[in-house]
């Protein structure tokens, strides 16, 4: 064997080594793109938070009738708040592991106008979480979505009392959620 | 002499290939960061063809019922839509 042949050898030694070392690298390339794309949620506050707001709207009226049990003696019945969640088969305890400990995720807030003042609502009640009202406003002042905040879904609707009285009905839904939702 | 230049040249080639594939990598990993980023679920029904608002049904089934001041209840829905 000439002095030649030998470092030859020790050339392909070190080409091996680069291989592995370029192999290594895109296996871990392709893993870190991987572990991104799929590591990261799926955002759907946003949707959660209309088919909740969409649920609030059918326990309150339906075929365009708001339901008897929101009146009494022929002015809103307080007492609704606290059976609405009963009446609507809500369950907002489920979230458990996220968050603080028992914190509700969860927020709907129903405001009932009369077409005489549409400015402040006749009769309103909320369930959930109260905190998480508070991101909705940052949202509005700001007009800037922050991806941490709760999402907020608005809507309103008419419908008409069994005595035939017009309301207009304004419902707040808003989802925390974002440890589940945002990396 | 020659020998060396050779090895020079060779050595030049695999660094560049390295860099390459460092820079390729770098870019498909800041593609999927971004694509990572899109992964949120939209009602979309703005773009639907094939949309329904049932919220607006509602009110639309009201109206069948008794439509007067249809224009001052309409004024207030749409107040929601533009702040959105």
């Amino acid at each position: 064997m000439n002095k030649y042949n030998m470092n030859k050898r020790g050339t392909d030694k070190i080409l091996s080594i680069y291989w592995f070392f370029i192999l290594a690298l895109i296996a871990g390339g392709i893993i870190a793109m991987v572990y991104v794309f799929y590591g990261t949620p799926y955002d759907v506050r946003e949707i959660e938070s209309e088919i909740l707001s969409e649920k609030v709207a059918d326990c309150i009226s339906s075929k365009g009738t708001i339901d008897s049990e929101f009146f009494a003696d022929s002015t809103f019945n307080t007492k609704i708040s606290e059976t609405f969640i009963k009446k609507c088969n809500f369950n907002f305890n489920v979230e458990e592991g996220y968050g603080d400990i028992n914190e509700v995720q969860y927020f709907y807030e129903v405001e009932f106008y009369i077409l005489e003042d549409l400015e402040n609502p006749a009769f309103s009640f909320y369930n959930g979480n109260n905190n998480w009202k508070t991101d909705c406003s940052i949202k509005k002042e700001n007009d800037k979505e922050y991806v941490k905040l709760a999402k907020c879904t608005e809507k309103r609707f008419y419908a008409l009392s069994e005595e035939g009285n017009q309301y207009l009905i304004k419902i707040l839904s808003v989802i925390g959620k974002s440890e589940k939702n945002v990396k | 002499m020659l020998n060396k230049k050779a090895q020079v040249g060779e050595s030049i080639t695999w660094v560049v290939a390295t860099i390459i594939v460092i820079v390729l990598l770098l870019i498909f990993i800041y593609a999927s960061i971004l694509l990572s980023k899109t992964k949120s679920l939209e009602s979309g029904k703005e773009n639907s063809e094939y949309s329904f608002d049932w919220i607006n049904s509602k009110t639309q089934i009201a109206y069948s019922i008794n439509d007067k001041n249809k224009d001052k209840i309409e004024d207030w829905i749409s107040q929601s839509k533009k702040d959105e």
